[in-house]
């Protein structure tokens, strides 16, 4: 197995396999001190797949909005300095706040993204990622960022076709979310995430 | 002259120099309980870069390391009371085992269907008595296994009805009009399909008729095949024993008056027994045949 060094730091490639340096979490597979990230679980590791240049860096304190249970969060803490992770499900936050206690850098947030009400918080952030599967998620990337985003940082906001509009065609969807984000963020590139996810496209931006 | 709220106290500064500060020092305990009385606002993104550095120059923490290791610590503290009054619902409960119902009639469905093939081996092999003796089964706790088969049915069937009883309690306390006019059983599906009482409160009564249809519902807004009438409403006497070409409308009074229900039993809890009378009064006019109207 041959292991070389991803372009974002702090990534690498185990032959063809994503993987980060960490204690393993959540029963992911692990060689040595890497911990397996696997596409299939994670879109960040889907678009990280696909592309290389991604604006992560290790100094960047990042705002994670729609953590889930924290798959992504326990390798984003192998990357970056500290994570802010947002989440608004009781039953999922339960495994973000039990994966939290592991790692020195994440700060689990229970609150509604669309309404943030952790303004009193969170610091300024140097990058915003978000995966929430809402119609609305245009407009919560939009909110979060003019708050909490630094002039210059970046946004990863992953866009699930189908839980804008079912009926509409996916790129025609991706075309509508990415007209909303222009409205305060410099669009710097869109990848598809198949065939990892289906209908899905990160959008990667930066605030000017 | 501004004044900021930071998780860590209030901080007052002019001309950009902090002049006065009130802040907890490093007291997880107090802060988290802080957070969770006080209201706070948005803070101007200009203040929001310096957070570490004020909290560092007040002394609430000695380094950066320390300002991210509080934070997290009351964090968590407060995530945690969050995740423990989410579940503290009353709703939650019902939800559960509403849940637990469904798995118990899978559970039932799948043993009573394996019981049948079972015994219709042994059915046929028993009419022939050449074969019931070169098929006799080799292990003597057969029969005995296949009793206990069916007790597990039976006693599946008794944990459903007290399952059932607990609903209708659970129900009548936090749902009456919703239990009275849809059954309680019905009554607590929808409040788990909506993901609570209040989401069903907020639901618009169009959604509520078509819930549990989307299938059919996303049929018909994609490739424009027919609305469906009704989704988990459909197990209502009231739609199910209507006819046909009746349904569709006695649906649409059904869920306007379970919006209406569910409004008052989230917002007031009063009982109003009219919604009961005036659903039965219109699905009686409604399934009458149209001769009438000539007259």
């Amino acid at each position: 197995m041959t292991v070389r060094p991803h372009k974002v730091a702090g990534v690498f490639m185990l032959d063809s396999h994503l993987a980060t340096k960490g204690e393993a979490i959540y029963g992911e597979k692990v060689f040595g001190e890497y911990r397996l990230w696997s596409p299939q679980r994670s879109k960040l590791a889907a678009l990280l797949k696909k592309e290389e240049n991604v604006p992560l860096r290790p100094e960047q304190i990042v705002l994670y909005l729609g953590a889930a249970s924290g798959t992504t969060v326990s390798h984003l803490t192998n990357i970056v300095s500290l994570v802010y992770a947002v989440e608004f499900a009781p039953r999922v936050a339960r495994d973000l706040v039990r994966m939290s206690e592991h790692f020195k850098n994440v700060v689990p947030i229970i609150a509604d993204a669309l309404q943030p009400d952790y303004g009193h918080i969170v610091e300024l952030a140097d990058f915003l990622y978000q995966d929430i599967a809402q119609p609305t998620q245009a407009e919560i990337a939009l909110t979060n960022a003019e708050m909490f985003l630094r002039t210059g940082g970046y946004a990863c906001i992953m866009i699930k076709a189908r839980s804008i509009d079912v009926t509409a065609k996916p790129k025609a969807v991706y075309k509508r979310e990415v007209k909303k984000l222009e409205e305060l963020l410099d669009i710097m590139c869109v990848h598809e995430l198949e065939p990892f996810y289906k209908a899905h496209a990160a959008v990667i931006a930066r605030l000017a | 002259m501004t004044i900021i709220k930071t998780w860590f106290g209030e901080i007052e500064l002019h001309n950009d120099e902090i002049v006065h500060s009130n802040v907890l020092k490093a007291d997880a305990d107090a802060i988290a309980m802080r957070l969770q009385e006080e209201e706070f606002a948005d803070l101007d993104k200009q203040y929001r870069g310096r957070l570490r550095q004020m909290a560092i120059q007040l002394g609430v923490v000695t380094s950066e390391e320390d300002y991210i290791s509080l934070l997290r610590t009351v964090a968590i503290k407060r995530a945690k009371e969050q995740i423990a009054a989410a579940f503290a619902r009353p709703d939650a409960r019902i939800m559960q085992l509403i849940g637990g119902i469904d798995d118990i009639d899978e559970s039932i469905n799948l043993l009573s269907e394996r019981l049948l093939e079972w015994d219709i081996l042994e059915f046929e092999i028993s009419r022939t008595s050449d074969l019931a003796e070169t098929h006799a089964p080799q292990s003597t706790t057969y029969p005995a296994l296949k009793h206990e088969f069916a007790e597990s049915i039976e006693r599946l069937s008794e944990m459903r009805k007290k399952t059932a009883g607990a609903i209708e309690l659970e129900m009548h306390a936090i749902a009456p009009n919703l239990s009275s006019l849809a059954g309680e059983l019905l009554g607590a599906r929808l409040i788990a399909r909506a993901g609570g009482l209040e989401s069903l409160a907020r639901m618009p009564a169009s959604k509520i008729q078509v819930m549990g249809a989307s299938k059919a519902l996303f049929k018909h807004l994609q490739f424009g095949a027919k609305p469906p009438k009704h989704g988990l409403i459909f197990q209502h006497p009231l739609i199910r024993g209507s006819p046909l070409n009746k349904r569709g409308k006695i649906a649409r009074t059904m869920a306007a008056k379970l919006a209406i229900a569910a409004r008052i039993d989230f917002y007031s809890k009063k009982a109003y027994p009219e919604l009961v009378a005036q659903m039965e009064k219109r699905a009686r006019e409604l399934s009458k045949p149209a001769i009438r109207e000539q007259v």
